[in-house]
């Protein structure tokens, strides 16, 4: 069973208006339980939505979504996913252990439990002696850190990402990438994660799905083949920058009109 | 912390001097029977009778109210003082609650919003002097299962008339002040609206209801205060001011009394929500101090 399944999607905002959208059309779309997938495409191609529709945020305007083999919208109910940022969005008047405890609170846990796993969690993201520190005294990385801490507290089997890296400094970025890929190894975790990095896109994953803009579709999906431990000496791996440039190509189709919002770092 | 309460104390103290300072200037550079400036008359009066030293003020606590004796003025104007801050206590309280109630409402339903929010603006152009015979008339008409409104309480529903503004319209923009970010998250966790307001929206709304609270507290008090001259409630500090005032011609002093044990009460309400906000925002991002 899939871990994901986007099928025959289509997103329109605001239908029937003079500001009507066609966010995303024909979007099919199955991620495999353990993959990492990358959604890549300039700015406006929809891939933020695409994530949104998968986290039951707003709703397909056709075409449907499962989560685990149930509807999205029960997948949220049951918190089957956990969901990370561009900002990290920690609640400033709590300390970060209680920040990760949040969604454990939400789900109804005893404190005893809550505070447990919380720990648990800190220390996989090695921020253990920051427990009761307030975010706002953390730096950004760590912040992000812990905000990936909190999406995955619940050990939900998804994680959803949106640029969560994206207003970090390039090698704390690196960094967190090593980290992020380390976590989900461990714990198994699925994940989709939005990006406009290729070298990003292509570090992460398992597969990169390209997308292009106006409408929003799927226009290429890049198998990346460079195995399930992937440290600093991937980077200048063959296959890394072979898969780069496939991406790349693959992001020239799109249309060199729409590449404003791509960078290749 | 306490090195800058110290601080601001020592400065009040410096500032009361100074104002001192400035009253006696006045008091001997200009002549005792006013003076005019191209025929109006704008330097004020500055005998004994209109401008008395501000040391015959503080000496004039220690003595007794009436000539017929009795405790010192200072012990009078203290219970005076207490009574209209308990009052303005109640009426804040009950400010606050209606105040950030409506707030909850307006923030969770738009179109409650578009239809309150200019009954809310509305009720502060009606001047509370207006209002408070009306509100005070109730107390003798009010029954509810055998319980009458107290004339008290009818001047602390006056004061929660007036300090509920500034709360309402802090505590909504603070309801909605939580990032959309957070708000999304909380719904990626399936969370109610309600557990949203508890979780998040209220957390983010305290520090634009500390300063909101602020501007209460001082309203809940000149409620109380002008609610008990136009009411005749007694007992108060507004009474006192009134009653002391009246006794200028013979005993010039007597009002300061009054106005001093006003200014106090002032003090003491600020101070009140002062040490509430350092508890409610203690684990905040320190902010510049401003």
């Amino acid at each position: 069973m899939s871990a994901v399944v986007v099928n025959n999607v289509a997103k329109v905002f605001n239908p029937g208006r003079a500001n009507q959208v066609d966010a995303l059309i024909d979007i099919e779309l199955a991620v495999e339980p353990g993959e990492f997938v990358s959604l890549i495409g300039p700015s406006g191609c929809g891939k933020s939505t695409l994530l949104r529709l998968i986290a039951n945020l707003i709703d397909p305007t056709t075409g449907d979504v499962l989560v685990n083999g149930r509807s999205a919208a029960q997948a949220r109910l049951d918190q089957d996913y956990g969901m990370a940022f561009q900002q990290a969005g920690l609640f400033d008047w709590r300390t970060v252990e209680k920040n990760i405890e949040l969604p454990l609170e939400l789900k109804g846990w005893a404190k005893a439990k809550r505070r447990a796993r919380a720990h648990e969690m800190l220390e996989l993201v090695k921020l253990s002696e920051f427990a009761r520190h307030m975010p706002w005294q953390l730096s950004g990385g760590m912040q992000q850190r812990v905000a990936i801490a909190r999406a995955l507290a619940a050990h939900p089997p998804l994680l959803l990402m949106d640029e969560p890296f994206g207003a970090l400094d390039e090698m704390t970025r690196e960094h967190m990438q090593a980290e992020l890929l380390r976590i989900c190894r461990a714990t198994e975790t699925t994940v989709v994660f939005v990006t406009h990095s290729i070298p990003e896109a292509v570090y992460l994953s398992d597969r990169v799905v390209v997308m292009s803009p106006r409408p929003g579709r799927i226009t290429e999906i890049i198998d990346v083949d460079l195995g399930l431990t992937r440290d600093e000496s991937t980077r200048e791996h063959d296959g890394f920058f072979s898969a780069v440039t496939a991406v790349r190509g693959a992001l020239r189709g799109v249309g060199s009109t729409a590449l404003g919002g791509v960078d290749d770092r | 912390m306490i090195k800058r309460a110290a601080r601001r104390t020592a400065m009040l103290c410096v500032a009361l001097l100074l104002a001192g300072c400035a009253w006696e200037l006045v008091k001997a550079l200009f002549p005792e029977g006013g003076g005019t400036v191209l025929g109006m008359s704008i330097i004020p009066k500055t005998s004994d009778r209109a401008m008395p030293h501000t040391w015959d003020m503080v000496t004039r606590l220690g003595e007794p109210e009436s000539t017929a004796g009795g405790q010192a003025i200072w012990r009078s104007v203290a219970g005076y003082s207490w009574y209209t801050l308990r009052l303005a206590l109640v009426g804040l309280t009950m400010g606050t609650a209606f105040g950030i109630g409506l707030a909850v409402v307006m923030a969770r339903f738009r179109f409650a919003e578009r239809g309150l929010l200019p009954w809310v603006i509305m009720s502060q152009t009606v001047p509370l002097i207006a209002l408070a015979p009306q509100v005070v008339s109730w107390s003798g008409r009010v029954d509810v299962f055998g319980w009458e409104l107290p004339r008290w309480l009818s001047v602390c529903v006056l004061a929660a008339f007036l300090a509920f503004f500034p709360i309402t319209v802090g505590a909504l923009k603070g309801l909605n002040s939580a990032p959309a970010a957070a708000i999304e998250l909380m719904d990626s966790y399936a969370a109610s609206w309600w557990r949203t307001l508890v979780k998040l929206r209220f957390p983010a709304a305290i520090p634009f209801l500390v300063p909101a609270l602020k501007l209460g507290a001082t309203l809940s008090v000149v409620g109380v205060i002008v609610s008990e001259l136009s009411t005749g409630v007694t007992g108060g500090i507004g009474r006192a001011v009134l009653s002391y005032g009246s006794a200028a011609t013979g005993d010039p002093t007597k009002v300061y009394a009054a106005i001093f044990g006003a200014a106090l009460l002032g003090l003491a309400m600020f101070g009140l929500i002062v040490g509430l906000e350092v508890v409610l925002m203690r684990n905040r991002p320190q902010e510049v101090e401003s």
